[in-house]
Order: C-alpha cells, then structure tokens, then sequence
C-alpha cells in the first residue's frame, strides 16, 4: 500500500502540469534541451539519420513524427532494459519526457523564444578521436544498389606495419553514413579471408557472419564497433591489444538500401598505444546454437545456455547476437549466495539496432557464479521482419534466414594469473569443455582444446583433441598439421611428417605445415628434404626471420658453409636479436674455407 | 495536364527515408503501366523546399516521372493524403484508391524483406480495367504532410 501512496504522490504535480493549459511548452525552453541530449548525436546535417532536428524548422516538420515515435520507444533506438543494467552512452527518455514531446506537438508545436533556445553540440566532421595513426581505406568504392533486402558486406583491410604495435583504437567510417547501419570489425591473424575479396567482381565479399580460422590459442578479446551516434571507443590505459605484422582487418557491415545507388568506401582509422597491454581481456561466448531448430509458425520457440564460471570475473561489456526471428533475449547471472543479477534485458531484440553494451562499472562476478542465456523466437508470419514468407523452418546458420543464439562477454579474470598460468587457459578450457557437453563433435572445440594442451607442454592430451577435431573435419589442413605437432613433441617423427605432408596436399600454400615439415625433416637427418621444405616457406614469405635461420643451420648441417653464412647473415638482418642464428654463425665463419 | 484514364498520385518529400526507399517500386510501377493508360505524377507538398532540391531528388532516386509541386495542398485534399509516401488512384477523374505503396513498411522501424500485399499495384489494375479496386484505402506509413510548413 505504502509504494502506491508514493507513486501516487509522484505522479500528481506531472498529472496537474499536462492538463494544465496555461503551461505551455515550447520548442526552445522543452524540446530543443531533450533533442540536443539524446537525438542530435545522429540527426544534424552530415549525420547518420536520414534528417537534422537541430533547428525550430527541422523539428516543426517532423513533429507528429517525433511524437509516434518516442511513444512508440523506437526512437531514440535502444534495445537493453535500463532500468536493470546501466550502459555507458545509453540512449534513452524518460517517460516525463515522451509526455513532453506529446503535449508539445498536441499543443501546436510552438516555438517559443528561439533566441534562448540551447545550442546543439557541434560535430566535428573528420575523425571523432583526432588525427589516427594510421589509415586504411578501400581502393575502390563498392556500389550498393538501390534497392534490396537488407545487405551484410565484408571489407578486408591489410595492415601495411612491419613491426608488432600496439591499438587503443580502430574508427570505424562508414564512407556513407546514410547507407550503413551498423558495422564491427574482426582480427583476421592468419588473413584467411583474403582469398575471398572480390569474390564477386566487386570490392569485398557479402555474408551477414563471417567465421575466421586460426590454429592457436588466441582468444578475441575486443569489441571494435560502430552504429549510428555511437561515441567512439577508446581502450583505457593497459586494454590495448596487439596487432601484428601479416593480420587483416575484417569490415562486416549491415547496410540498408536508401531508394538510390549508394558508393560506400569505408576507412578505418587506427590509434596506437604508447605501453603495452597489461590487461587481457577475453570474449566469452554462450550459445545455444544446437538448439536452434525453430518449427515453421513457432512464435515463441525457447533456447537457454548456462555456463558456470571457474575463475572470478570482472565483466566489461556484453554483446548480443541473433538475426530477425530473434524476440525476448535475456542473460544474467546467479551469484554463488543465489542472488540474481542481470547483465543484459532485451525484451523487444531488432537485430538492426543491435550494439555493444558496456557497462558504466565492470560487474563482478565470483567463481561458481552461473551465466544464464535465455532468447526466444518468434516464426511466425506475425513478425514482419521474418526473412522468409510463408515462414519456413529455421536453424542455425550464417546467412540471414538462417539463425543464431549467442552472446559474448567481454570479461576480465580477476586475478589475471593462477599458479603463474594466464587465468584466460583455463575460462578457455572451461568454455570449449561446456561446447563439448553441447556438442561433443565440435570441431572449434576440440581444436581450441588441443591447441591449448599443446601449449601447456600436454602433447598426448593435444594429440588426442587433435584426432577428434579431424575425425569432425577429415581433410583439414590446419587440424592435419596441428596433429603432426602434437605427435612430433612426442617424439614420433616418422608418423609426424606423414601428417604434415598431408596438411600440405589438403592445401599446398599452408606455410606452417611447411615449416614443421622441414623442421621434422632436419630433426630425423633429411637435410636437403629440409632445406627445400625452408626455401618453399621464404618463397611465400620472405622475410621469415625464422625459416632463415633454420634453413641456414641446415645448409651447415650438409657443410655447405656459404649458402649457411648467407642465410644466417639474412636472417639476423631480419631479426639482430636471434641469439641462436648468431651462435650458428660464428661456428659457420670458422669453418669457412679460408679462415 | 494530358488526360489518361488513369492518373496515379505519388506524395513524397525529400527528406522522408521512406518515401526515398520506395523509389525503385513507384518507377517500376510507373514502367509496368506506362503502356496500359496510367500515369504516374510525383507531387512533392512541402512549400518550403526549394523547386532545385525536389528536381534533385526526383533524379537521384531515379525517377522519369513529371514532378508537381502542392503548395497549397490541393492534390493533397484531393486525394485524401496526410502521408509521404501515399499514393492516390483516380480513374476517369474520381479518386478509387489511396493509401500505401505496398505493406513492405509495417509500422515505422518495422520493415519486411520483401512486400506481402501489393495495394497500388492492385487498384491501378483494376481501374484500368474499369473496376472498384478491391481495396480502397489502406494505411500509409511514413512522414506526416501535415508536419510540413
């Protein structure tokens, strides 16, 4: 009874303002403040929305618009709950004030004294964070046409540094804001999507998910993101993250076709940090993926992931994920003690307007602590946005008619070492052994797994993960060659070099299925079997100070004393700090001829 | 004016993401019955826009159409529009349709891969044919013309 009396007596003096006549609003003294606030970030001219509300004469004529809108919560466009989780830069009215905005228009939109009207922000029209340290843009525009379903395109960037650096920060520009809806970017480290561009004779190459390979444990660790009037992200002192020589930059875009052709030539724009990262972040993902098989018509189809945490936790940022069918997306967590927190209420999901959510303190969450996942589906033709009509049975899937059940957490383990491990190995560990019990054929988990053991030095562990990731994808190169390392720390050479020469056949460019071979070759006295496996690696890459100095040491294991000082020289040009490749070449001056 | 049995009213505004995106669909429209006795007319209602923008915008969005200006909403009377994008059917001069495009915009933010109903395609149809459209009316979504100046 107590809490009605309050609310009551809460709701009373804003009853008596809206029915008050007398009390007019205004453009300049109640809606220009409200607008400047939460809706001019995107609607001034040269921004993302279609039109500027910065001025009396812009609002006046969208003003029922404005009204339907607000009413309607659609604008400002933002998914979470906020009054479960608060969200750096969330966007959002308050009730009071989507009553303003109605009374306003029903009242004839008046002007007021525009001269006291505040002044929208100014917008700068270049970079949002200055001058970057480096651009990158794609040499030729890419031409959406004018009219379409919605359109993912995927931009790669190759990074032209020739030494490792350090980002704090990657804009993203569009290259036609009018035309993109949101955009991330993923870290291509082994460029396994560059075979890909042009795909279609156009720059780029289409698809809503792109899957990236990689063959050791790397765990993505940052969001890079941009959606409309989204501020842009700067990684605070000790969160920047390595990038290396040789990675691609993967643009995946959403766009949305405006009634005409558009050109759309992205940049990225990319800011290096001046100390290295002395906090490791990891995504951790929780899906729901083998779940996925949504009956035509279904307007509430269920899917629900837990996984408990092994380590404390501090979360940073959270990212939800699904397609069109996607409706009610929830995840929170239950603390050891039973107590509830929520991490992320989405009780409407458009996937248009999805976002990176980080939240405006890091939540902690103690070992034991169980994350819960819970997304329904609604097919039925009911939900406008389903891609398929009549609907049709839906599973998982990268394409837009297909679907997904994911969710990611940005998350620090808290502390970042256990027993002088990094704590990320064994959150790592955890998460591929949860996909296991979902999936126990799961080929990225059981790789990520062997991958793992491999580098904890547990070669017969590996070699086992290894096995059961190709008995899921038998002619796989990376797997081939991966289970050739785990057997070769095992001291099996013979059966190794069987493996890696058929990660070879699967694919002749693999350079790391080469280099272990030649290796494994030198390692059982087949020097010249080694020495052209070294010279196949420093044809694709030249500057591979390693192949170098290996291939030296075994032109010196043949005495061949000339090509092993010319290719020792090489190679400490390449890298003056390889103490080995300097050792090996001073043993090889003193057995040159001459000396 | 020419007069053609059929004559199609197509209300837009410049600034409207709405009335732009349907662009392709009117001009497809207007090709299909180019031939057949319709005409297709855009009317661009806001006095305030200035004859230069709504010709640029007629011809980015690709349009081939005869443009009209409404300034003192005549047309807009007439066809009994408050929307843009809203479209009018008048066969032999009496107003037989009005209302959306098609059903691709369901609610604002609420948009469909691709149309289920085909509304103006329909009456014009039928109007060639010198019937009632089955539907008569049906709601635009979109920006108010009542907003504009």
């Amino acid at each position: 009874m107590f809490t009605v009396f309050v609310s009551l007596a809460a709701a009373l003096p804003l009853a008596a303002q809206s029915s008050t006549p007398a009390k007019s609003d205004t453009y300049a003294k109640d809606i220009a403040p409200i607008l400047n606030a939460q809706c001019v970030a995107c609607h001034h001219t040269g921004g993302p929305a279609p039109f500027p509300l910065t001025t009396f004469a812009e609002v006046r004529s969208h003003a029922h618009q404005i009204a339907d809108v607000t009413r309607a919560h659609y604008m400002p466009p933002w998914l979470p709950d906020t009054q479960v989780s608060k969200f750096v830069d969330q966007l959002e009215l308050s009730d009071v004030q989507i009553k303003t905005i109605q009374s306003w228009v029903g009242q004839g939109a008046a002007a007021g004294d525009l001269a006291s009207a505040p002044k929208p922000q100014n917008f700068p029209d270049g970079w949002q964070l200055g001058k970057p340290d480096l651009v990158l843009t794609t040499p030729k525009p890419w031409t959406m046409p004018a009219s379409s379903v919605d359109i993912y395109r995927n931009f790669i960037f190759r990074v032209p540094i020739d030494q490792m650096k350090y980002v704090r920060a990657v804009e993203i520009r569009p290259g036609n804001t009018g035309a993109v809806h949101h955009a991330n970017v993923l870290i291509d480290r082994k460029a396994s999507l560059r075979k890909r561009d042009g795909e279609d004779g156009q720059p780029g190459f289409p698809g809503m998910d792109v899957a990236l390979e990689s063959d050791a444990f790397d765990p993505d660790s940052h969001f890079i993101y941009w959606k409309p009037g989204a501020v842009v992200w700067s990684e605070p002192e000790g969160l920047s993250w390595e990038l290396d020589p040789g990675t691609d930059l993967i643009l995946n875009m959403h766009l949305q076709a405006s009634g005409k052709a558009e050109q759309v030539q992205p940049s990225l724009g990319i800011y290096f940090a001046s100390s290295p990262p002395t906090l490791h972040p990891m995504l951790l993902q929780l899906d729901a993926d083998e779940q996925l098989d949504i009956p035509a018509g279904d307007s509430n189809f269920a899917v629900h992931d837990e996984f408990t945490l092994p380590i404390d936790v501090d979360v940073i940022a959270i990212y939800p994920h699904a397609h069109y069918l996607g409706h009610e997306m929830n995840t929170f967590a239950t603390l050891p003690d039973g107590k509830k927190q929520w991490l992320v209420k989405i009780p409407q999901w458009d996937q248009s307007w999805q976002g990176i959510y980080r939240y405006k303190g890091y939540i902690h969450l103690p070992r034991g602590t169980v994350i819960s996942m819970q997304y329904t589906y609604d097919n039925s033709a009911a939900n406008v946005r389903n891609p398929s009509h009549p609907p049709r049975r839906v599973t998982v899937g990268n394409s837009s008619t297909d679907e997904m059940a994911h969710v990611w957490l940005q998350v620090l383990p808290v502390p970042p070492e256990v027993d002088g491990q990094d704590a990320r190995l064994i959150l790592q560990q955890a998460v591929m052994q949860h996909v296991l019990e979902k999936r126990p054929q799961d080929f990225s988990a059981h790789f990520n797994l062997g991958a793992l053991y491999l580098g904890q030095g547990k070669a017969a562990d590996a070699e086992k993960q290894f096995a059961l990731a190709l008995a899921a994808r038998p002619n796989d190169a990376a797997t081939l060659n991966s289970l050739g390392a785990a057997i070769e720390a095992q001291g099996r050479t013979a059966e190794a070099v069987e493996l890696f020469r058929k990660s070879i056949a699967a694919d002749p460019s693999y350079v790391n299925a080469h280099f272990n071979l030649a290796m494994a070759l030198g390692s059982s006295g087949d020097f010249n079997g080694a020495i052209a496996e070294f010279q196949r690696v420093l044809t694709s890459h030249p500057d591979d100070s390693g192949a170098e100095a290996n291939l030296g040491a075994a032109y010196a294991q043949i005495n061949d004393w000339k090509n092993a000082e010319m290719h020792l020289r090489r190679a400490l040009a390449l890298d003056p700090q390889n103490k080995t490749a300097e050792e090996n070449l001073a043993i090889v001056l003193q057995n040159l001829p001459g000396h | 004016m020419r007069k053609s049995p059929v004559e199609v009213f197509i209300f837009l505004r410049t600034d409207c993401p709405i009335s732009n995106r349907f662009a392709p669909e009117v001009q497809r429209l207007s090709q299909q019955f180019a031939t057949k006795g319709a005409q297709f007319w855009l009317v661009y209602p806001d006095r305030a826009e200035s004859a230069a923008n709504v010709a640029t915008n007629a011809k980015d969005f690709g349009y081939s159409l005869p443009v009209l200006r409404d300034p003192d909403r005549a047309l807009v009377k007439l066809s009994h529009a408050s929307i843009t994008p809203e479209a009018a059917v008048f066969s032999r001069g009496k107003l037989v349709y009005h209302g959306r495009i098609d059903d691709r915009v369901a609610a604002l933010g609420k948009v469909r891969p691709a149309a289920t109903t085909h509304e103006l395609q329909a009456a014009v149809s039928a109007a060639l044919l010198g019937q009632t459209p089955a539907v008569t009316e049906a709601p635009a979504i979109g920006c108010y013309i009542s907003d504009l100046q």
